[in-house]
């Protein structure tokens, strides 16, 4: 028998000492197969791509966005599962449509049985998992996967406020403290009580002063993220500079890697930077006027378009932001080796009366969202017509991991990334934020998207006119006309598939 | 001569201190408003529970939710004793204590419960925070006037007394099971 040196003696000890301390470094170190591409998602909350210069708006809004298009796959009839970021983002990370991940209400988590189903589970050790979200829904979301995720960072990390939360020393059972605390004991922004009489009512007293300090402190308006604990201000550049060293410092790990940032600019409040507060005024570009809808609380028009401009102002800033950190990451070859898939999880809207996105509004600007695919050393841009829906991010992603297919998405592989067109697939969006969670969807407006046809069904609204809107996008693409009482024939075509799927959808739960 | 005189003081403050079985008696009460009020506030989100997580997790959530109703009440508790040190000490009755700290503690929770109530979505909370003063105002000098005069009336006293007396088997309940929930949210939250 061999004996050990002292040498190898002090280098084993090292070893396990490392190992013991810092078990999920050496897990870390462990796994890779750098054959395996990386794998990184940007989620900009409420990017309409109605708004973006890209998919034809005509302010110059995405200048730097647009040249990512031109070496990578855009496509142009991408939609959210949802209008607003809980039904959305579980979509995509779930690849199921919202009637089944259930996800639907405020705050609203996965059904239990399909939470192993979700790109950190499945893509499994192989893959050094990250994710940041500073969306506290989606960071909820991701709280359910917390077991499978190897770097999880609070919402308040590159903000000004990165200290925030005292609940951070719940860090390692994220979801439950959450559940438990932010979403119960201590809530502010949910139309339950909270369940705690003394701290509870402490709580939303010191949340909503500083709410009304913040905005003294910070006249000329810097973005702000409302959580639970507090009001998060922040600045884009600190977190675009955050996602580039995060990303760098990915890189030079062992490959391959899985990241997914879900970014909140340009959600509401628009604070763009001061240089771009000047940005499309006075450039004569007046919106289509389009008719009050009876749900909305009939916002003035005039407002409206000044609100969309801020938006655009943002949606400038950020894609600003954006073409700063390609550039970088170009220039460090950190895309090399990497798909970069850049979308959304809603979008928002300015339009009949309403400002913002979530109640009961299925339009375009709410639900078309952009998808940009930049595939490893891609060089030429390609473009996909066919109608696809954020449920198909996560098949692609399992796809292009090498990954094999999982037999419950409703989601399918993307065309040009190993997925076929299908004319006649139906897309759906749901909101259903009233509904139920864990019973049949009886209150809810779901828009079914099928070729170039669009039916939006109002479920269990009795102060609308009328239960259906239907509407010919390829004519009508400003959704003006609605044809529910005109095209009988197309009507009644979609409208049984739409309950065929829904009563397949319901099914599980009337017998409950 | 200082001797008697230091004897005297500490005899005079000793005299105002609220026995062992009051203290208990008051945390009785504020155990089983801030248990019940989490409890009965749960039940809404209960089913809602059962459908995302398994018993497991729920049992883990009430966890939480016991080990900050122990802090919230300790921190109560300390609140009232630190008011009878402080602007009740004069008073010198020390068996006003227990009726009086049961009045404050009482309508301080009540207060807050019926303010939490009335404006629960986040659409109101300018409303909330609008009202608040002149909420407080009213419910401190209801407070000052009801926790002077009643506990003087030995009705009262007794009443009060009858009262923490029946709750004080919360205490055996939820205490040790608070202390369990301690352990558990430890275990769940080191590596």
């Amino acid at each position: 028998m061999s004996k050990i040196s002292r040498r190898d003696f002090l280098k084993i000890t090292s070893a396990v000492t490392v190992g013991a301390i810092m078990p999920g470094m050496l897990g870390s170190l462990s796994f890779r197969n750098s054959k395996r591409p990386n794998i990184i998602i940007i989620l900009c909350d409420s990017l309409s791509a109605r708004h973006m210069s890209l998919y034809g708006y005509s302010r110059k809004t995405t200048p730097n966005i647009d040249a990512f298009a031109e070496s990578s796959t855009v496509f142009h009839n991408h939609y959210s599962g949802g209008n607003y970021t809980t039904t959305g983002t579980a979509s995509m990370l779930t690849g199921m449509i919202p009637w089944k991940h259930r996800a639907l209400n405020l705050g609203g988590l996965v059904r239990s049985e399909f939470v192993g189903i979700n790109p950190y589970t499945l893509l499994g050790p192989d893959y050094y998992r990250f994710a940041f979200s500073q969306n506290p829904f989606p960071d909820r979301l991701l709280g359910q996967y917390n077991e499978d995720i190897d770097r999880f960072l609070p919402p308040s990390s590159y903000s000004l406020q990165e200290e925030v939360s005292p609940l951070r020393i719940f860090d390692n059972d994220r979801a439950l403290a959450s559940i438990a605390i932010e979403d119960f004991l201590l809530p502010i922004q949910d139309n339950t009580v909270a369940g705690s009489a003394l701290l509870g009512y402490i709580n939303k007293k010191r949340i909503l002063n500083n709410t009304k300090n913040q905005k003294i402190i910070y006249r000329h308006g810097i973005p702000e993220v409302l959580e639970s604990w507090s009001l998060i201000s922040y600045l884009n550049e600190e977190i675009y500079s955050g996602i580039y060293s995060e990303l760098s410092r990915l890189s030079s790990g062992p490959a391959p890697y899985f990241s997914y940032f879900h970014l909140y600019s340009p959600h509401f409040p628009y604070r763009p930077r001061n240089d771009f507060l000047k940005l499309f005024r006075d450039d004569g570009y007046i919106p289509v006027s389009k008719p009050l809808h009876p749900l909305a609380p009939g916002i003035d028009e005039k407002f409206l378009i000044s609100q969309s401009a801020l938006y655009d102002r943002q949606i400038a800033q950020v894609d600003d932001e954006f073409g700063r950190l390609i550039a970088k990451l170009n220039e460090e070859g950190i895309l090399d080796n990497s798909f970069l898939i850049f979308t959304s999880d809603h979008g928002e809207l300015f339009e009949r009366g309403f400002i913002g996105h979530g109640d009961e509004f299925m339009y375009e600007a709410v639900i078309h969202i952009p998808l940009i695919i930049h595939a490893p050393k891609q060089i030429k841009g390609e473009h996909v017509f066919a109608l696809t829906s954020n449920i198909d991010i996560l098949p692609t992603i399992l796809s292009m991991a090498g990954k094999k297919e999982v037999s419950d998405l409703d989601g399918r592989i993307l065309p040009g990334f190993g997925g076929q067109m299908d004319e006649d697939r139906p897309i759906f969006s749901v909101v259903a934020v009233d509904n139920s969670a864990f019973g049949p969807i009886k209150k809810a407006v779901i828009s079914m998207r099928k070729r170039n046809y669009k039916l939006i069904t109002y479920l269990g609204y009795d102060n609308v006119e009328q239960m259906y809107e239907l509407y010919d996008l390829e004519n009508d693409p400003d959704e003006l006309n609605n044809l529910a009482s005109k095209d009988i024939k197309t009507l009644s075509a979609m409208k049984s598939e739409f309950f065929t799927y829904l009563d397949e959808a319901n099914k599980p739960f009337w017998k409950k | 001569m200082i001797g008697s005189a230091q004897q005297r003081l500490t005899r005079q403050f000793s005299e105002r201190l609220p026995d062992r079985k009051s203290v208990w008696g008051v945390y009785a009460v504020i155990v089983f408003l801030v248990y019940s009020w989490t409890l009965v506030t749960s039940f809404y989100k209960l089913p809602s529970w059962m459908f995302y997580l398994t018993i497991g997790q729920i049992l883990s959530i009430y966890a939480y939710l016991f080990s900050l109703n122990l802090l919230e009440s300790i921190f109560l508790l300390v609140g009232v004793l630190f008011l009878h040190f402080t602007i009740f000490l004069p008073l010198k009755n020390k068996d006003e204590f227990q009726a009086r700290s049961i009045l404050i503690v009482f309508t301080l929770l009540v207060s807050s419960m019926t303010r939490l109530l009335l404006y629960k979505s986040y659409e109101s909370s300018e409303a909330f925070v609008n009202g608040e003063l002149t909420w407080w105002i009213l419910t401190f000098f209801w407070v000052a006037l009801f926790s002077i005069i009643m506990p003087k009336k030995k009705l009262f006293r007794s009443i009060f007394a009858g009262v923490a007396e029946r709750v004080l088997i919360f205490l055996y309940i939820y205490i040790p099971l608070s202390f369990i929930s301690l352990i558990i949210v430890t275990l769940r939250n080191i590596n």
